[in-house]
């Protein structure tokens, strides 16, 4: 059974033969459980209101994509200005094959994940080829050539966007739909960050690390930079081509006009700059900041479309790490894995 | 024979900044690579160590042909090198930056990252930096680098370490410290040097035997006494006149 000890500073839990240990002292409290605990209660205040659950699930859609593409830019040492093209790629390959084969959403799933597994490996040989600036360059062409693509090519149905793709739940009431959906975007986030947190706290962060500070002396030391490289960016662009999968699911609809320009990629940069670039936790705190900035600008009308990036712009200037870098600058011992000792 | 370059040459653009070079070393042996500025010395560090191809000829390493190869499979080969102007990662902690060393410079897929930094702090330990295990490599003085660029290559266990002018830039005290600590590595590791320098005083007490390049060629060999009163390679350090 459980038994629940007081042991000076610490709380600790029993279950059989495993230990909890819980500080007392808040000070001492960043278990990340808490956040997502926060995360979680937070749709329950918004039963009723479709935009605000809508605005919670966008947030987390824009964290679970800037998530894996936080390690993508530390990880290849680059950084990706086209991240929406693997959003599309999943978002189409999901939305194809649904509308046009009536596939559920577990039956798109592996396909997406297949095509964001192939066009990864295929554009993975740029992470060594395309150096800095280029690398952006090609990275920033890329989803607008493939706009482009959903413009000629009528099986993509051009601006008015693929639609009739199965739901990802369907109940009757929408409000519990929307809740469930709020949640499924949720869950997802959790995994994404889960999965990200243990990478960046084994010794692949330590190699993620030492590529982004300098690629050369990470080689010099024996680390295979172009292989890992190659991991990197295509693990990160399968896990946003599923973000695509979860969009089109979701939203029933996918138009390469809402993910694919410049202004949706400009969003995603933002959340990841804001949160602290290389910060996995910084994504969530950029995201729901992002979307808020978004929704409460939105009084202003269409000034908003000005206001919304320059402020943005002014908070790059002020905060060059990110909301996130200010914490991280007092507690750099925490950035990257801390001794362990194991008690037992 | 630990390394052997044959006829080995690098150019760049019109300048040929190794030319046709053939040096051996032996296992054990600390060999000093001196010449003046310009004459190759880092850009044959830098093709032993695979950061550059060379156009043509051959570097082996014990008994293995390592020309062309990545600069990461020569170092699991055994071969590491520090910077002239050192290159810590500056974003990572002193601990971590030798745990990169540990973790990569051969294969160990079963080490965890607390075995890791058990193994670096070791090496901190030996160069007396463990106090600082915990600073951010950019925080670090110039000494405190230098000693951190020796402990991340030590960490990669190399048969065979290249040094690049450690001495640069240090004060007296420090360079005595440097050339002690160095003393420290061959007597505890049993490592090859191949050694750059510009303080002549240090090639002296330190090497086993001198290597001299002048504008990317070999122009003498040989125990350092010998090498310092050679008149052609005092003409190609003072000039024709004071020779």
């Amino acid at each position: 059974m459980v038994k629940i000890e007081h042991k000076r500073a610490l709380l600790v839990i029993r279950f059989r033969d495993k230990k909890f240990e819980w500080p007392i002292e808040t000070r001492y409290w960043r278990n990340p459980l808490l956040g997502v605990f926060g995360l979680a209660m937070l749709p329950l205040f918004f039963i009723g209101q479709p935009d605000l659950l809508s605005l919670v699930t966008t947030a987390n859609i824009y964290a679970a994509i800037a998530i894996p593409l936080g390690w993508q830019i530390t990880g290849i040492g680059r950084l990706n200005f086209g991240p929406q093209f693997f959003l599309g790629l999943g978002g189409y390959t999901a939305g194809l094959i649904s509308s046009y084969y009536l596939w559920g959403p577990w039956g798109t799933l592996p396909v997406v994940i297949l095509v964001g597994l192939v066009f990864g490996l295929i554009l993975s040989p740029l992470t060594s080829l395309a150096k800095g600036l280029y690398f952006s360059l090609i990275t920033l062409i890329l989803p607008l050539i493939f706009l482009e693509v959903t413009y000629y090519f009528s099986i993509f149905q051009g601006e008015t966007g693929l639609y009739g793709i199965l739901p990802l739940i369907s109940v009757k009431s929408i409000t519990a739909e929307q809740l469930l959906a709020c949640y499924f975007s949720l869950i997802l986030m959790v995994i994404f960050l889960y999965v990200i947190h243990k990478v960046m706290t084994s010794r692949v962060g330590v190699y993620t690390a030492a590529i982004n500070d300098d690629e050369e002396v990470a080689s010099n030391l024996g680390l295979n930079i172009k292989a890992w490289k190659i991991v990197c960016f295509v693990v990160t662009s399968v896990m946003i081509a599923i973000v695509g999968w979860f969009a089109a699911h979701f939203y029933g609809t996918f138009a390469g006009v809402t993910f694919l320009p410049l202004s949706f990629m400009l969003k995603i940069l933002l959340v990841v700059m804001i949160g602290g670039r290389g910060d996995v936790y910084g994504a969530i705190y950029g995201a729901y900041f992002v979307v808020l900035l978004e929704k409460v600008l939105t009084v202003l009308g269409t000034v908003n479309y000005i206001v919304f990036p320059l402020i943005l712009m002014i908070l790059l200037f002020t905060l060059p790490e990110g909301l996130y870098g200010i914490y991280r600058k007092h507690r750099y011992r925490e950035y990257y894995p801390s001794i362990r000792v194991r008690k037992r | 024979m630990i390394l052997q370059l044959q006829n080995v040459s690098k150019r760049f653009g019109g300048l040929k900044a190794v030319n046709d070079v053939s040096m051996a070393v032996e296992s054990g042996e600390i060999v000093g690579l001196i010449g003046p500025n310009g004459a190759g010395k880092t850009t044959m560090m830098n093709l032993i160590s695979g950061a550059l191809k060379p156009d043509s000829g051959k570097i082996l390493f014990d008994g293995m042909d390592i020309t062309g190869k990545d600069s990461y499979q020569i170092c699991r080969y055994g071969i590491n090198r520090t910077y002239q102007i050192p290159r810590p990662f500056p974003g990572m902690t002193a601990l971590l930056n030798v745990v990169v060393g540990v973790l990569c410079g051969k294969r160990r897929p079963d080490m965890s990252l607390s075995d890791a930094m058990l193994d670096a702090s070791h090496y901190l330990e030996m160069v007396g930096l463990f106090g600082k295990r915990n600073i951010l490599a950019q925080d670090l003085s110039l000494f405190e680098l230098r000693s951190l660029e020796l402990a991340r290559a030590l960490a990669t266990t190399p048969k065979m370490l290249l040094i690049d002018e450690v001495m640069a830039g240090l004060n007296q005290a420090e360079s005595l410290r440097a050339i002690r600590l160095i003393r420290k590595i061959i007597e505890e590791y049993h490592v090859t040097i191949l050694w750059i320098e510009h303080i002549m005083k240090i090639i002296m007490e330190a090497t086993d035997r001198v290597v001299v390049l002048h504008y990317g060629e070999v122009i003498g060999s040989g125990p350092p006494r010998d090498v310092v009163a050679d008149p052609k390679i005092i003409e190609a350090y003072l000039g024709e006149k004071i020779a």
